[in-house]
C-alpha cells in the first residue's frame, strides 16, 4: 500500500517504520508485512498483538497509553500510533 | 480449555464449527476434499503421551482412529430441529482411540449449513479454520496445499530450545501459577459433567455508540463485560466475594496468515479478579489490560507456551498441579474472543457463508463459557453450559448484559 510518504522524512514517518518494523518481525506470518498505512484489524493484530505494540511503545518511548487514549483514531495503524505518539511528546 | 483425559472420558470434549450458508452444499465435493486431503495429511487419533517428559511429542492414528471421517447429510425441517441437530452433534462425545476425531455433516432444508464437530483438545478455533480453508482450496484447485505447498502439520514446528531452557521457562511458569489465589475461585459449582448445552445469538453494533470506537473489541473488554454478567448471578446467589480466575487463551500463531498448522498452538493467561470489582466494567477493563501486559512483560505467557508444550498441553493437568487445590474448583467461568471468521472462507463449496460460529463443550469445570467471534459483519455470542450449573433465565440474562456492555442489537 503506498504511504504517500517519504520513507523516513519526518518524525511520524520514523516512527512509523519503527513501529512497522517491530510489528513485522514479532507478529506478523513470515511473508505477510505490514506498510505503515495498513490498518491493524484486518491484518489480523489481536488484543494481545496489539498489547504486545503497546509494551513496545512503553519500551520505545518511555510511557503506556492510558485508557482514553486506547481509541480507533489512535490504534489503527502504526501511522496513526505515530501521529499519537508525536502528539502524545508534543503534550509533555 | 481442554480436559484431555480419554482414560475417563465421561462427558463431551467436543467443539463444533458451525458454517451457514446461503444455500445447500454439495455432501460430496465436500467429501471429495476430505478424501484428497486425507491422502498427504493423515488423522491422529490422539496426543500421545510422551514416555518420558523429553520424550518426542507426536500424534499417531491408530488403525480404527485413523479411519476418514464421515461425511454425512442431514434435512431439517424447522429451525428447531437445527438446533436439535446441533446439540446432538455438540453432545455426542467423540473417542479418538475409537474413532476418526472428527465428523463432518452438511444441512440442509430449514437452514443449510456445513458443521465440523472434532474432539477439542485436537484443534483450537483456528486450526479448524485451517482445516476448512485447505478443504476449500482442494476443492477448486489441483494443488495440494494453499500455502505455497507447505505440507499441512498438525502440531507446530519443535521447539528447538535446549531442554534445560524448556525447563527452566516451565517452572516459571509454574511458579506465576503459584501466585493465583490460593482459595478455590467462585465457581459455577462441582459439575461432575453432563449434558452441553449451549445458546447463540447474533448482534450487530449500535449505530451509535457512547463508548469510544474499538474498546469493545479487545479481549479485556469482553472480559469484564461478561465478568459483570456473572458477577450479578453470583450476588444472586449470595455467594461471598472470592476471586474469580479465568483461563484465558492466547492463540501464538502469527498474524495474517491462516497458515498450515491444525494442532493447538494455545498458551494460557490467568485473568483474576473479585466479583464486587466487576460492577465497573471499564475500570475492571483496565485492571484486567494490566494483567494482561504484566504478563507479557514478565515473559509469563512465554513461558506457559513453554510449559504446555513441555507438558504436552495437558493445561487443566498443568493448572491442578500447580494450584493443588484438591476437590476445590480451579476456575470460575470461561471466555473467550474466538478469532473472527476470515474474509478468505466467505464462499464455501460453491456457497456463500452468511454466518459462522463455534460452539465448544465446556469441560465439567469451570462447567461455563462465553464466547464471542464475528463474521459477516455481525458479532456472535455463543453461551455454552453444563446442564444445572445455571438457569435458562441466567442465560438469558448473561446474553443481555453482555448485549449492553458491548452496546449491540439483535441482528435481523
Amino acid at each position: 500500500m503506498s504511504t504517500g510518504h517519504s520513507p523516513a522524512g519526518t518524525e511520524p514517518d520514523r516512527i512509523a517504520l519503527a513501529l512497522t518494523a517491530f510489528v513485522n518481525a514479532n507478529i506478523m506470518a513470515r511473508g505477510r508485512t505490514v506498510e505503515p498505512d495498513d490498518e491493524f484489524e484486518p491484518m489480523g493484530i489481536d488484543s494481545i498483538a496489539l498489547l504486545k505494540v503497546l509494551l513496545f511503545i512503553e519500551s520505545e518511548f518511555g510511557f503506556w497509553m492510558p485508557d482514553e487514549d486506547l481509541v480507533a483514531e489512535n490504534l489503527a495503524s502504526p501511522r496513526a500510533l505515530a501521529r499519537y505518539i508525536c502528539r502524545r511528546r508534543g503534550r509533555s | 480449555m481442554a480436559l484431555h483425559s480419554p482414560g475417563t472420558l465421561r462427558s463431551s470434549s467436543n467443539a463444533v464449527l458451525v458454517v451457514q450458508c446461503d444455500g445447500a452444499l454439495d455432501a460430496e465435493r465436500v467429501r471429495g476434499s476430505l478424501e484428497r486431503f486425507l491422502q498427504f495429511c493423515p488423522w491422529p487419533a490422539a496426543r500421545l503421551r510422551r514416555p518420558f517428559p523429553w520424550g518426542k511429542l507426536h500424534w499417531a492414528a491408530s488403525r480404527r482412529g485413523g479411519a476418514p471421517p464421515s461425511v454425512r447429510r442431514r434435512t431439517v425441517a424447522t429451525a428447531e430441529e437445527f438446533l436439535q441437530t446441533l446439540d446432538a452433534e455438540v453432545n455426542t462425545g467423540i473417542d479418538p482411540r475409537r474413532e476418526p476425531p472428527m465428523r463432518v455433516l452438511c444441512v440442509d432444508g430449514a437452514r443449510d449449513a456445513l458443521v465440523l464437530t472434532w474432539f477439542h483438545p485436537l484443534m483450537d478455533p483456528r486450526g479448524a479454520q485451517n482445516l476448512l480453508r485447505h478443504l476449500l482450496h482442494l476443492d477448486r484447485d489441483p494443488a495440494p496445499a494453499p500455502w505455497g505447498n507447505a505440507v499441512p502439520r498438525f502440531i507446530r514446528a519443535p521447539d528447538t530450545r535446549a531442554l534445560r531452557e524448556r525447563g527452566q521457562l516451565a517452572r516459571q511458569s509454574m511458579a506465576y501459577m503459584q501466585t493465583l489465589p490460593h482459595a478455590a475461585p467462585v465457581s459455577a459449582g462441582k459439575v461432575a459433567g453432563g449434558r452441553v448445552r449451549f445458546r447463540q445469538a447474533s448482534f450487530v453494533e449500535r449505530e451509535s455508540t457512547a463508548k469510544p470506537a474499538r474498546t469493545t473489541q479487545e479481549i479485556w473488554w469482553r472480559l469484564a463485560v461478561v465478568g459483570n454478567a456473572m458477577r450479578r448471578i453470583w450476588e444472586q446467589r449470595r455467594v461471598p466475594d472470592v476471586a474469580f480466575v479465568l483461563p484465558v487463551a492466547v492463540d501464538l500463531r502469527p498474524k495474517g496468515e491462516v497458515g498450515p498448522t491444525f494442532g493447538n498452538m494455545l498458551a494460557f493467561h490467568f485473568a483474576r479478579f473479585k466479583p464486587s470489582d466487576a460492577a465497573d466494567v471499564p475500570r475492571l477493563a483496565s485492571m484486567l489490560r494490566e494483567q494482561m501486559a504484566s504478563a507479557l512483560r514478565e515473559g509469563q505467557i512465554e513461558a506457559n507456551d513453554a510449559a504446555m508444550d513441555f507438558l504436552q498441553y495437558r493445561p487443566l493437568a498443568f493448572v491442578r498441579r500447580a494450584l493443588r487445590r484438591m476437590g476445590g474448583e480451579i476456575f470460575s467461568f470461561n471466555c473467550a474472543d474466538v478469532t473472527d471468521f476470515p474474509a478468505a472462507l466467505e464462499q464455501c463449496f460453491g456457497r456463500r457463508v452468511v454466518n459462522a460460529y463455534h460452539i465448544p463443550a465446556v469441560p465439567p469445570r469451570p462447567g461455563i463459557g462465553v464466547f464471542f467471534n464475528r463474521c459477516a459483519g455481525r458479532s456472535n455470542l455463543v453461551v455454552a453450559w453444563i446442564d444445572g450449573v445455571v438457569t435458562d433465565n441466567d442465560v438469558t440474562q448473561i446474553v443481555q448484559t453482555v448485549r449492553e456492555g458491548m452496546g449491540w442489537i439483535d441482528a435481523s
